[in-house]
């Protein structure tokens, strides 16, 4: 009874935070008409276990309120494994799960389990990372992570003065999002003419334990060599900013990326110069929004605005935003008021109804 | 230690690689003997030693541990959420994270004990479960309310360069040094693990062997998992994900056979070392990411080797004339 206790507490408590962080309040404004009783039962796999996916949560569960959807749940492989989020996808269908919204485990190799769902008449739209083409999904719904990398490196250079030498520290090599960052960071260096170098990439490090030695082993060679840090992956951006709150450098600007509690008291203590949002409640919400739309008859607009990436000529973008020391506090309206703009547009601008 | 009983200790190989290494390494990349450096490279080593001596001991006895990277992220978040959500003092946090330790260390033994499948086959199944556990807790969010003090021990040092971490560290590995060489237990633990049925025939319980070590296998995930929390600041869900393929190399590069029967606390704590100056190496000369893996593998493949090659020099030696 105590450990079933001790466990309902937790869930409350990360529930609670959950509702803190993300756009509880959001819903009122962002919900049209009371939907009527659909059939859609919605999947959100992320790729793996990860702190930045908890929105697709309540991002779910408020889509399935707002449009009447029979189920829009979360459910996470254990592992970041290609062969686990796999079996979950295939084990959700048997469930009975009739649109699935996928993290792709990976840009390639994923689009073999996303034909399988297809092909059982199951629609796919790959959120927050996109399926390279040619892909069963119908479109991509993200981050343009390249565009938020070279943004955060922008804003890094003008804090630099435009010029110095920067460290790029990312994500999973895995993620079909991690070479598009590397790339974007390296470019806005390069607009630069030299006056700023990307002296060094740390890759593969969005677990804590290897994040937490390679970025200490870095700043302990470097600190006095390097002028800036961008971090464009969660796990990254939390260690890199205990590690300058730790050797209590000032000196040394960083950009990081999305809203951990870490990152954010960094920036209200000028330890981290600011962060690049990202919009995980917005993904999950309009996605499950527009699953409901195409299982009910609506189809792809082909002439829509679609943007272009490395992987695919059908992206979305979810929006994404500069937050620095003077926005901190009110970081969260930035990205209602994103998701409020997209959603209020989506359906004209995406889809063709009848 | 006389020079030649040194050079005959089985770990003398590994103990010249790092010696090397860090003479190497000190010359081309003078930064990597600051003290902030050494600070950092003990910190590491810290951890690691108690999460490959958790595995060591499973060695020792003929078994794979596949859940001690579960066990260790089951109590860190355990230990950093009875602090965040019921502001748990910290002695009794760390007192209920040892016991969700020990407990699911037990949870494994007895499995094992008393079905007599194979612990490659319950830990496997533990280590989902486990797992489960905690996302089912965190739903993949991390507990920030991680006491002060709890930071403060994770991110300080004593003259600069000894981190405080180092203590736990040391308290292990004397207590597993103890265990294996100055204690019935110990014997009987490697005797099960160099033939189960011949420690039965001479009386001792392989139940109650392989229960017990289970156990301590549990224990000494769940402080290594603690120490991360501390390291962190945070208790992360995803703690533990990545131990398993660094707590079996560590001990084998230090010396266990796989098998069972022998292991080494010294070389374990040599591998660790091998380890974590590699992996920082790696970061110090700027190997790209996308083929840091290879180094890695092929770096510890050489020490390996080093190791092997004094061992194979001995034996020619040592043969009568």
């Amino acid at each position: 009874m105590i450990q079933e206790n001790v466990f309902q507490e937790f869930g409350r408590k990360s529930f609670q935070n959950l509702k803190k962080w993300m756009v509880g309040a959001a819903l009122a404004c962002l919900t049209t008409t009371p939907a009527l009783a659909s059939d859609t039962r919605v999947a959100l796999v992320p790729g793996g276990p990860h702190p930045y996916f908890a929105a697709w949560e309540k991002a779910g569960q408020d889509a399935k309120r707002d449009f009447g959807l029979s189920g829009a749940d979360y459910r996470v492989p254990q592992k970041w494994e290609l062969s686990q989020q796999n079996q979950l996808l295939e084990s959700l269908l048997t469930q009975g799960y009739n649109g699935f919204l996928i993290f792709p485990g990976d840009p390639v190799g994923t689009n073999s389990i996303a034909s399988e769902l297809t092909a059982e008449g199951t629609p796919v739209i790959a959120l927050a990372g996109c399926l390279k083409q040619p892909t069963p999904a119908v479109f991509c719904l993200g981050t343009d992570t390249g565009n938020s990398a070279y943004l955060g490196t922008k804003e890094l250079i003008k804090t630099l003065g435009g010029k110095g030498k920067i460290a790029h520290f990312t994500g999973f090599l895995v993620d079909p999002n991690t070479q598009l960052r590397i790339d974007a960071v390296q470019k806005a260096a390069n607009e630069t003419g030299g006056a700023v170098e990307v002296i060094q990439v740390i890759a593969d490090i969005d677990a804590p334990e290897p994040a937490e030695e390679k970025i200490n082993a870095f700043l302990a060679a470097q600190a006095d060599k390097v002028d800036g840090i961008v971090t464009t992956a969660w796990v990254p951006a939390v260690v890199a900013a205990n590690s300058l709150r730790k050797i209590g450098d000032k000196r040394i600007k960083m950009v990081g990326i999305d809203h951990d509690e870490v990152v954010l008291k960094a920036i209200k203590d000028g330890y981290v110069h600011g962060t690049m949002l990202q919009n995980p409640y917005g993904q999950g919400y309009i996605g499950s929004f527009a699953m409901d739309k195409l299982r009910s008859g609506c189809k792809v607009n082909q002439n829509a605005p679609f943007k272009t990436t490395a992987l695919t000529n059908q992206f979305i973008d979810s929006g994404t935003a500069f937050v620095g020391r003077d926005k901190v506090d009110t970081y969260i309206g930035a990205m209602e008021a994103v998701t409020k703009d997209l959603m209020a547009s989506f359906e004209s601008t995406y889809l063709v109804c009848n | 230690m006389p020079l030649q009983k040194l050079l005959k200790t089985e770990w003398s190989g590994l103990l010249l690689v790092v010696i090397l290494a860090i003479m190497l390494i000190g010359y081309l990349k003078p930064s990597f003997l600051t003290p902030f450096n050494i600070q950092i490279l003990l910190a590491a080593i810290s951890v690691n030693m108690v999460i490959a001596l958790a595995q060591m001991l499973i060695v020792g006895i003929g078994q794979m541990n596949l859940s001690v990277g579960a066990i260790g992220g089951l109590v860190a978040i355990s230990f950093a959420g009875l602090m965040d959500v019921f502001q748990l003092p910290i002695p009794l946090a760390v007192l209920v994270g040892l016991l969700i330790g020990l407990a699911a260390g037990l949870f494994n033994g007895v499995i094992i004990a008393f079905t007599g499948i194979s612990a490659f086959i319950i830990t496997l199944a533990s280590l989902s479960v486990f797992k489960g556990i905690n996302l089912g807790i965190t739903e993949a969010q991390p507990f920030y309310g991680v006491a002060e003090s709890v930071k403060s021990f994770g991110n300080s040092s004593l003259l600069g360069t000894l981190p405080l971490l180092i203590i736990p560290m040391l308290v292990c590995l004397v207590g597993v040094w103890v265990l294996l060489n100055r204690m019935r237990y110990g014997r009987h633990l490697l005797a099960v693990g160099a033939s189960p049925t011949a420690a039965s025939l001479v009386g001792i319980s392989v139940r109650n062997i392989v229960i017990g070590t289970h156990a301590l296998s549990g224990l000494l995930a769940a402080v290594a998992g603690m120490m991360v929390v501390a390291r962190l600041q945070i208790g992360q869900p995803t703690i533990g994900d990545d131990w398993l393929i660094l707590s079996f190399a560590a001990p084998v590069i230090g010396g266990a056979v796989l098998a069972g029967g022998h292991v080494n606390v010294i070389g374990t704590l040599l591998g660790v070392t091998t380890i974590a100056i590699i992996t920082q190496a790696l970061v110090l000369f700027e190997i790209d990411p996308f083929i840091v893996q290879i180094f890695l593998g092929l770096l510890i493949l050489w020490a390996v080797g080093i190791n092997r090659l004094r061992d194979l020099r001995l034996t020619l030696f040592s043969k009568p004339a």
